[in-house]
């Protein structure tokens, strides 16, 4: 999968939950789930969730303190990934 | 220190689904997940220990000035002592509830502080801001202003201390907290 794929796949995943719909235009790697899309921090669980079910890994609570941003978030599924 | 937290009971049944498989796993730990299945309102509990994690993370985070982390499973919440422990910390908690809300402050022990919610996302922001044109106060020459990360806090122009000061808003309702 190429880091294209995967950023259009988190996207997709992040889109149901966001509420600052402008940022998600002008999404990038620097992208803050809470600060810029405004995610409520209580879907941030569905968020990791979802992650796991679309790309068939596992995220654990050591992974999951790193994803509020759509740039570490890329790095955790790529990680978890290499070592499947 | 201090940091606060409010849920729209309302927003939150519409924007979470705590029964979804791995939720609660993933938030609550084995001991928190009991009390919760336990309850007579699962629901409610859910978010009652969400709040008293949240305003915890808040305080915890600003006393020390720590990177944003997400780690809800880390702050163990104690109902009947009505405390959170964060790795050797510890935090108060006062939490209120009503039909419509539940509101979280936690804080160090010993410490007096102010708080109070409202109907309308922007009114703690609001009534925040009058408080401090009041003339009584604004001779103390404080004013709002936003750390790096973005999160508000009030300073004290002549000392340029931080006055220890929490906002928070879901759905319907705001919250303030301040140390007197």
């Amino acid at each position: 999968m190429t880091q294209e794929e995967l950023l259009s796949k988190l996207k997709t995943i992040i889109t149901p939950y966001v509420q600052n719909e402008k940022a998600l235009g002008e999404l990038n790697e620097e992208t803050d789930f809470i600060k810029d899309l405004e995610i409520n921090s209580a879907n941030l669980v569905d968020v990791a969730l979802d992650v796991e079910d679309e790309f068939d890994i596992e995220i654990d609570n050591e992974a999951m303190e790193k994803m509020l941003t759509v740039g570490a978030s890329v790095s955790i599924i790529e990680q978890k990934l290499a070592e499947k | 220190m201090i940091g606060n937290d409010i849920v729209d009971i309302q927003l939150a049944h519409i924007q979470s689904n705590w029964q979804r498989r791995g939720w609660m796993q993933k938030i609550y730990t084995p001991k928190e997940q009991n009390l919760i299945l336990k309850s007579t309102n699962p629901e409610r509990e859910v978010w009652i220990l969400w709040t008293m994690k949240e305003a915890t993370y808040k305080a915890h985070q600003r006393r020390f000035g720590l990177q944003p982390k997400y780690n809800p499973k880390s702050f163990e919440c104690d109902t009947i002592q009505k405390r959170v422990i964060i790795d050797d910390f510890e935090y108060e908690i006062n939490t209120s509830i009503t039909n419509e809300y539940i509101y979280s402050v936690a804080f160090l022990s010993n410490i007096n502080y102010t708080s109070e919610v409202f109907t309308g996302k922007y009114e703690a922001k609001k009534r925040v801001k009058e408080l401090l044109n009041h003339k009584s106060v604004k001779a103390l020459q404080i004013h709002m202003d936003k750390d790096t990360n973005g999160i508000p806090i009030l300073k004290n122009n002549h000392t340029k201390i931080d006055i220890p000061f929490s906002l928070t808003h879901h759905g319907k309702f705001s919250a303030f907290a301040i140390l007197q």
